[in-house]
């Protein structure tokens, strides 16, 4: 079956597009264009978000949180001044995603919506607790990603609705974080395991301490470490995380790696991105 | 022209009991719907002949031809196969390689010896496709036996794919008198063209493939593949039909390469002199043997194991099995790779018994000019040390980050270089001369080697050559790219015809069809040093740089020889670290070029070549093989390396870091 | 759909079904440079540029090329003919079959304006795969194609 293309010019008119049972939603295109060609989808209506004004923004608001357009390209987001000064890890990630044609017309709102367990961004936008918004035709609604991501290749967003923005707020003063992407393999292949680590690291300690685990699990992981708070940054603090890591981590034997595999490289990444962060 | 899809059979061994096209035929755009009830069982091959254009009765591996769907376009043609359903009584099937040869695994066909080109009995087990004996097993036992040290190891390869980037494709015509048009990726038109009349039982000369360029062969492009099915489609429908495979249905159903197990067995005595040797393979052949081309139907390296060395007595056993998997074909110097990976792999693990390093083993036991190898041939000038020396003078070792364990391995090994059979037709032309030649461009430079050969002997500019690439009704012969052979053949088919041209006044066309059989007796070594950076912790290894140190005589072009070893080497190193067309059940998993990854551009390592010049070469020019060197001995420099870092010995291609990890972990050494 | 944009620099007009792929309207019109590899947009066989952008085009859906500008490798060999001799005296080929997307990617990555040198090239380069050459002729050939 054919599928109708629209090319909505503004949020409104794409809303109203996205009604249709059946209608996808395309940011740049290379996830539902790989789809539609390996018939895995027969959407009834493509609607390219391409035109909207306004939709791929990089700015910051008043607080001083990150707001990232979903249309933005991961290209766009890896070359951005703004995102480097605010947010460095953000862009080591979005600059290793795929390969250079994926990034340049690849979307953070297509990217996120996937929501492949083995993404780069996902875990370093957890651990930073990023919001996304959505819009539907009942309005907008906010939502914390790590609620956002339910499973493999499953979010929260509803039929007729789209991602518009994420939110990523401000790091606290001395805040590190280190993005790790283990590919054994073939370099631009999707990591075995994708560790971001975040140092919350005011007052000479740890305030705070977590990481984003991808490749691990159904989904990607969040894993806080109040075990670490009050404690300095060190060799043991750091083994501790790493435990946690391979504990909360539910992998999957595949290709890319057993599961135990994965549980040790989870614990060793984990070890290797906290210590980056500590020094 | 029209355009075909493919039905592919979804289980590994099954009785078809019906296909039902009817969906298909009332589809809009298309113009019919065959199955193997309508083709009969035709069967093509190389040279056995077991495989059928379309399944008749039986399917053998998941992804076999089971009906073909002609359309006015491709998606149409594949919409419409979309729907064909086919009714298949599954049964069970042969999976398992060890087991294969065993009487109680399944028959992947019911009397394999009755196929023409067979080379098993009805003796053999069932499942046997071929088995090569050469050497004195016996005297190797009793050698072994009395050898002061002897190493016993297993060696494992899973599948890999050719990799080119263009898929096998095939367009097929039919004239109102029935003489047959070819236009396909096919580096060897005219084994093509007799494989296509032995096929469809009709005079060659009734058959006329066309040229093409290629978008890579490495061995993968040498059968009828699609053609006989292409041409039955095309005097069934009256019009020319196309057929390209997607890249999944070349991964998962062409002829990708052969996995399995060598078991090497070798001996040295007090000072590390090698005394005898065991080779035993076996080897996964997939349903069909038809898409390999030597006599034996076997792979010509696993029985040349060991050639590179001085050794008083070896022997091989190479089997190959039937299984209900995807019909195994050639890549690249098919089964050296593999031999010499078990082969240096244990005389890298004999020289660690005997007290001795991996250079010093092969300095030993190298083979010197005027010594037999293990095989009993002679060459007329071996110069395997000289390259090993090159290859050591020129290392230089890298720093790598703190944390992780730096290696060096080395690896050797020679090729013989072949001519046969080629013609060439040479013309005047408006500014220069034409010449006509019978191959393809596969992207080894044959046609610049024959455009800077006949400049040479003209004694006039390059670009003054047009290499012009003819059908086969317009030259009499050519044998075909493959076996590193061509570059050889050529120069000598360039010698005759440059002389003819002269002597005739440079104005007539002169063709020239050339055997060279008096090549002298030449073998060209290529000695690899791997260097690699191990990271213990995870079992990464990043391979730093291949230095690859080439035994050459008269080098035509330079850039395109250096390219063939670079190449070469990258196609190593993926075999060695990367590639791993994963099969479970029966069917290939890693169905696309995302799964089955080849080496990126961040990926290779650094290319290091050194060319060690004087040799005696072959033909006009004195040239010497290249093109399937460069690939052979890096997956075993690279396990030498990880050794030399690490102590743990990686037996099983691909090396993977999980691998290497779980080496250290159980604390295996080397 | 009704689809209008600049091909190679000239105005192009067709009809269209919505789920089409760049790399078939390419194609059908006859500009057989680009290619169809592994038709899962991951060896760069197929690569065009959309306005200064990259795309895998087999993957590509031509509806978000609509009013914009489309070049392939025909169109990019005409108005930048030193690429070509780039290659050419490089030796960045062997087969051709990915040629077509590493001329592509080194007008694109030429047309950043900043040279990201040797890593940063090759880092650029990594979804375009390549069989036959081993790649060092290849980014010998951007290289050169950048000036440096």
């Amino acid at each position: 079956m054919d599928p109708e293309f629209t090319a909505p010019a503004s949020l409104e008119e794409a809303v109203g597009d996205l009604e249709r049972d059946g209608a996808v939603a395309v940011g740049g295109g290379t996830q539902v264009g790989l789809l539609v060609r390996q018939g895995l989808i027969e959407p009834c209506r493509l609607v390219w978000l391409g035109r909207i004004a306004g939709l791929r923004e990089i700015r910051t608001d008043a607080d001083g949180s990150l707001l990232i357009g979903a249309a933005a390209t991961l290209a766009e987001i890896a070359a951005s001044p703004l995102v480097r000064s605010v947010q460095p890890m953000v862009v080591r990630a979005a600059s290793q995603v795929g390969n250079a044609r994926v990034r340049a017309v690849g979307t953070l709102g297509g990217h996120l919506v996937h929501a492949d367990p083995r993404q780069d961004l996902p875990p370093c936008l957890l651990v930073l607790a990023a919001e996304v918004r959505l819009l539907g035709r009942k309005g907008t609604r906010d939502m914390p990603l790590r609620d956002f991501i339910r499973g493999p290749f499953e979010t929260a967003i509803q039929d007729g609705e789209l991602l518009i923005r994420v939110k990523i707020p401000p790091n606290p003063r001395d805040t590190r974080c280190c993005y790790l992407r283990f590919t054994p393999g073939s370099s631009n292949d999707y990591p075995t395991v994708g560790v971001a680590a975040l140092a919350d690291l005011s007052d000479g300690m740890t305030r705070r301490a977590a990481v984003g685990l991808g490749g691990v699990a159904p989904r990607p992981l969040l894993v806080e470490l109040p075990q670490l708070a009050g404690r300095a940054l060190d060799a043991a603090a750091i083994a501790v995380a790493g435990q946690a890591a391979a504990t909360a981590c539910d992998p999957a034997s595949d290709q890319r790696g057993s599961a135990a595999y994965k549980r040790a490289m989870a614990r060793l990444w984990t070890v290797r991105a906290l210590r980056a962060c500590s020094l | 022209m029209h355009h075909v899809a493919v039905v592919r059979s979804q289980v590994p061994r099954g009785r078809i009991v019906a296909v039902d096209c009817r969906q298909a035929l009332e589809t809009a755009g298309v113009t019919g719907v065959f199955t193997g009830a309508d083709v009969g069982l035709r069967l093509y091959g190389r040279r056995v002949r077991d495989v059928p254009v379309l399944a008749v009765d039986e399917v053998r591996f998941v992804g076999e031809r089971v009906a073909a769907v002609v359309a006015e376009s491709r998606s149409v043609a594949e919409k419409a196969a979309a729907t064909v359903i086919v009714e298949v009584e599954e049964l069970p099937s042969t999976l398992d390689l060890e087991k294969a040869l065993t009487p109680g695994s399944p028959r992947v066909h019911d009397t394999p010896w009755a196929y023409p080109g067979a080379v098993v009995s009805e003796a053999d087990p069932h499942n046997l496709q071929s088995r090569v004996r050469h050497g004195r097993p016996d005297e190797v036992e009793r050698r072994l036996a009395a050898s002061r040290h002897v190493v016993d190891s297993v060696y494992t390869f899973a599948s890999g794919h050719q990799g080119y980037l263009e898929p096998q494709t095939c367009v097929a015509s039919v004239d109102s008198d029935g003489t047959v048009h070819v236009w396909m990726a096919n580096k060897s038109p005219y084994r093509l063209r007799a494989q296509l009349a032995a096929c469809l039982e009709m005079p060659p000369e009734r058959i006329e493939i066309h040229p093409v360029a290629i978008g890579g062969d490495f061995g993968g492009k040498g059968s009828p593949m699609d053609a006989p099915l292409c041409i039955e489609l095309a005097r069934r429908t009256g019009r020319p039909v196309k057929l390209v495979q997607r890249y999944d249905e070349d991964l998962t159903s062409a002829n990708p390469r052969h996995s399995g197990r060598i078991r090497v067995r070798v001996g040295c005595d007090g000072g590390g002199r090698l005394t005898a040797f065991a080779a035993d393979a076996l080897f996964d052949g997939g349903a069909y043997g038809g898409f390999k081309p030597i006599a034996t139907v076997s792979l010509h390296g696993l029985a040349d194991i060991g050639s590179s060395y001085r050794v008083p007595a070896a022997a091989v056993e190479a089997r190959i099995a039937y299984t209900n998997t995807v019909p195994r074909g050639h890549m690249r110097a098919p089964g050296a790779p593999e031999a010499v990976f078990a082969f240096e792999s244990a005389l890298d693990e004999l020289a660690s018994k005997a007290g001795l390093n991996p250079a010093e083993i092969r300095r030993r036991n190298l083979l010197r000019t005027g010594e037999a190898n293990p095989w009993g041939e002679t060459w007329v000038e071996s110069r395997g040390l000289e390259t090993l020396e090159a290859a050591l003078a020129a290392y230089r070792p890298l720093d790598v980050d703190r944390g992780l364990r730096h290696g060096r391995g080395i690896a050797v090994y020679d090729r013989p270089t072949t001519t046969g059979k080629t013609s060439l037709r040479l013309l005047p032309g408006d500014e220069g001369v034409v010449v006509e030649v019978p191959m393809p461009e596969t992207g080894t430079g044959v046609h610049t080697v024959v455009r800077e050969g006949l400049a040479r002997a003209l004694g006039i500019e390059p670009h003054l050559v047009e290499v012009r690439q003819v059908s086969t009704a317009a030259l009499p012969h050519d044998d075909g790219v493959g076996g590193s052979r061509v570059t050889a053949a050529l120069s000598q088919a360039v010698a005759e015809a440059a002389a003819a041209f002269s002597r005739g006044g440079s104005d007539q066309p002169v063709t020239v069809l050339v055997e060279p059989s008096d090549t002298p007796h030449v073998t060209a070594f290529c000695v690899q040093i791997a260097q690699v950076a191990v990271d213990p912790d995870s079992g990464q290894v990043r391979v730093l740089e291949i230095l690859s140190a080439v035994d050459v005589a008269e080098v035509v072009n330079p850039s395109a020889h250096r390219l063939q070893i670079e190449g070469g080497a990258a196609m190593g190193y993926g075999l060695a670290c990367l590639e791993d067309l994963v099969m479970r059940e029966g069917r290939v998993w890693a169905a696309n070029l995302g799964e089955f990854r080849i080496p990126s551009t961040v990926d290779v390592p650094v290319w290091r070549t050194v060319l060690v010049e004087g040799a005696r070469g072959v033909g006009a020019l004195g040239v010497k093989s290249v093109g399937e060197l460069g690939n052979v001995p890096t997956a075993a420099a690279i396990a030498g390396a990880v050794a030399d870092a690490t102590g743990v010995r990686a037996r099983d291609l691909p090396i993977t870091a999980e691998k290497v990890y779980d080496l250290l972990h159980s604390e295996v050494v080397a | 759909m009704k689809l209008a944009f600049l091909l190679n620099g000239e105005a192009f007009e067709t009809e269209a079904p919505g789920g089409a792929l760049l790399l078939d309207l390419i194609r059908g019109q006859g500009l057989c440079g680009t290619r169809e590899g592994c038709g899962v947009g991951v060896c760069g066989a197929c690569t065009v540029l959309v306005d200064r952008d990259p795309v895998s085009s087999c993957i590509f859906l031509a509806g978000c090329a609509q009013g914009r500008q489309v070049w392939t490798v025909e169109g990019i060999a005409r108005r930048e003919p030193d690429l070509v001799e780039a290659f050419i005296e490089h030796e960045g080929l062997q087969c051709g079959a990915c040629t077509s997307g590493q001329l592509v990617m080194a007008a694109a990555l030429r047309a950043k304006g900043k040279d990201p040198g040797e890593a940063g090239t090759r880092d650029f380069l990594a979804g375009n795969l390549c069989r036959c050459t081993g790649y060092q002729s290849i980014v010998d050939s951007v290289r050169a194609a950048l000036g440096s």
